[in-house]
């Protein structure tokens, strides 16, 4: 045997040809009798089928909840899940903190220090204006 | 009353959904049978209106006996998709399997009961249209609104679960793994055509394998049933689990401790080089012979599909049942949404992922082989030149050595030895041979759907790799 072949598997790009949203369910949880879901019950009533209606990938169970806070939860592709509490909030807020949980990638917070991820880094780094040598047009030539 | 490419009955009368309910069933023209949905028009369904209780039997040419359907919305598909009284029914008298029927024509009205849900194997088709996880699933997916909700249903379903090939995904599976063969190897076979054999086994199973597809099936949000059953949401995956401890039979061991060679791999193995699951080989049972011009793929789907129905189901590995599933989309987007959409998604969710086809070679005497290669293609014999060096007498130094044959440069690599430099030169001098890509490329499946423009290029087809 002179050549042999190493197993690996073809990674995934999301985006790149198809893109698939992240978050695949958002439970809304409710409390009747509470007054802190009252924002929460007229997004329901009012807002919910609308926002169904935009992001059709979304799985979205709403449940009751009594003697709790509003929250909503999202999962997410990877497993992970994201819960936001919309106590006291007003429809439209709970509007965005809806989408927070649709744009959201499931992945913990992280902090991105350098300018760019790639899986072909770049031996000499990112071309600089402001450094190396100067070009000047007249002359077609590094100072 | 008799139509073709339709098999309805009617509910009996004890399921409210259809209690004085009248409705047209399949108003719409049966589509999905040619790529461009545009079928002739004799093909469309006739529309039928129920209005009473009473049954109506509607006879199929291609079968012997009218069946008892439950009723369900229309779906532009001709495959059995719903769940059958009679066959459930039947199970009660052992004496006589169909009572109600003599020579294909109904005498009487079949007995059947209602059904649980919780006693059924997997779940009713009419429940499909009412999950939130599988319409989710469609729109993740960007499906065609012509691939219907019912088939992304049974896809879900495994044989494990439901081993009656009328519901389960068995079916659809074997044309999607076909497909997902015949485009992978087409694509590897035409963009790289000097690719080793051992590679291409690599590759196609890098896009396609048992871990790709079931992490594609991840990526989609699929999420598995703890149990199967006819209960649960028609948008879960629906495989019997193994049971704890319990170890799914290695092909390796029927193959025995004969030697596997590439060529034997690529004579009786599947399309990744890997042994058949669940295969007599032709060795492991003396009294066991392949008859000579069966092909090896037919016997072991036989011998599935006499196992697979009266069998009791066998617990699979989940991995298995994503694999599956993903199997099972690919083929039934196939039949209902045909090639050009079906390339269309292979190419979105397959081909886009990343793969570095370079990094699958593992050479073993790569200047041996280069200079075997050189003789073959009547090139000078390959020698390795110092092209730069740097820190020879440090802890740490790098040479940069290129292999020549004549004044051409073949392959050039770095090193901290001169050895290593000289061996890594000829890996890559080797690599850059066999991963040849030519610049115009025509896909023979694009042949299929070939426009008015389409303009055919023979594609190149190499001697083959060089055997050490």
């Amino acid at each position: 045997m002179g050549l042999q072949a190493l197993s690996a598997m073809a990674k995934g790009q999301n985006g790149v040809g198809a893109f698939i949203l992240q978050c695949k369910r958002i439970d809304f949880h409710y409390c009747d009798y509470w007054g802190s879901s009252k924002g929460m019950v007229s997004f329901l009533k009012h807002r919910l089928a609308h926002f169904a209606k935009e992001h059709p990938s979304i799985e979205i169970n709403v449940s009751p909840k009594p003697n709790h806070h509003p929250v909503i939860k999202g999962t997410f592709i990877n497993g992970r899940i994201r819960a936001i509490c919309v106590k006291n909030l007003e429809p439209t807020q709970i509007y965005q903190k809806a989408l927070i949980l649709r744009n959201a990638s499931g992945d913990k917070v992280k902090r991105w220090n350098k300018p760019v991820r790639s899986d072909n880094p770049s031996v000499r780094g990112i071309w600089s204006p402001f450094h190396g040598a100067k070009v000047s047009l007249l002359s077609g030539k590094g100072s | 009353m008799i139509v073709d490419f339709l098999d309805v009955g009617v509910e009996p009368p004890s399921n409210p959904h259809v209690l004085g309910i009248s409705f047209s069933i399949a108003s719409r023209p049966l589509t999905g049978y040619r790529a461009d949905g545009v079928g002739p028009p004799d093909l469309f369904m006739k529309p039928i209106r129920l209005r009473t209780q009473v049954p109506l039997y509607l006879r199929s040419p291609s079968r012997a006996h009218p069946h008892f359907l439950r009723s369900h919305p229309p779906t532009p598909f001709s495959l059995p998709q719903c769940r059958r009284y009679s066959a459930y029914a039947a199970q009660e008298s052992a004496s006589n399997p169909h009572p109600s029927f003599e020579d294909g024509q109904p005498i009487d009205r079949p007995r059947t009961r209602r059904w649980k849900d919780e006693e059924l194997p997997s779940p009713l088709v009419q429940r499909s249209l009412s999950s939130p996880k599988l319409s989710a699933l469609h729109a993740r997916l960007s499906l065609p609104s012509r691939f219907p909700i019912q088939t992304l249903a049974r896809a879900l379903v495994t044989p494990s679960a439901d081993p009656n090939p009328q519901f389960n995904n068995a079916a659809l599976e074997t044309l999607g793994s076909d497909l997902l063969g015949y485009y992978t190897s087409e694509y590897l076979l035409c963009h790289y055509p000097r690719i080793p054999i051992a590679i291409l086994f690599a590759a196609q199973s890098a896009y396609v394998g048992s871990t790709a597809l079931a992490t594609i099936a991840k990526e989609w949000g699929v999420e598995t049933a703890a149990h199967p059953g006819g209960e649960v949401d028609p948008g879960l995956l629906q495989h019997l689990k193994l049971a704890s401890g319990e170890e799914v039979a290695s092909p390796e061991e029927a193959w025995g401790n004969r030697r596997r060679t590439l060529s034997s791999r690529v004579l009786y193995d599947d399309q990744f080089g890997d042994l058949h699951k669940g295969v007599t080989t032709p060795f492991s049972n003396t009294n066991f012979k392949f008859p000579k011009d069966v092909p090896r793929e037919t016997i072991s789907n036989a011998e599935d599909h006499a196992t697979g129905a009266e069998a009791e189901p066998v617990g699979i590995p989940v991995e298995d049942a994503y694999k599956s599933f993903v199997r099972a989309l690919i083929g039934a987007l196939y039949l209902h949404c045909g090639p050009i959409a079906t390339k269309r998604f292979f190419q979105a969710h397959f081909l886009s992922r990343r793969l570095d086809v370079a990094s699958l070679f593992q050479f073993r005497h790569p200047q041996r082989e280069l200079a075997i290669l050189c003789g073959r293609e009547g090139f000078e014999a390959p020698v390795a030149r110092l092209i730069s060096e740097t820190g020879r007498l440090s802890r740490h130094p790098v040479y940069v050595v290129g292999v020549y044959s004549g004044k051409d440069k073949l392959g050039e690599a770095a090193g901290a030895s001169l050895m290593e430099a000289r061996v890594r030169a000829a890996a890559a001098a080797l690599k850059s041979w066999y991963l040849y890509s030519p610049l115009e490329v025509t896909l023979p499946s694009e042949t299929e759907h070939a426009g008015e423009g389409f303009k055919w290029s023979p594609n190149m087809v190499d001697y083959g790799e060089v055997f050490v």
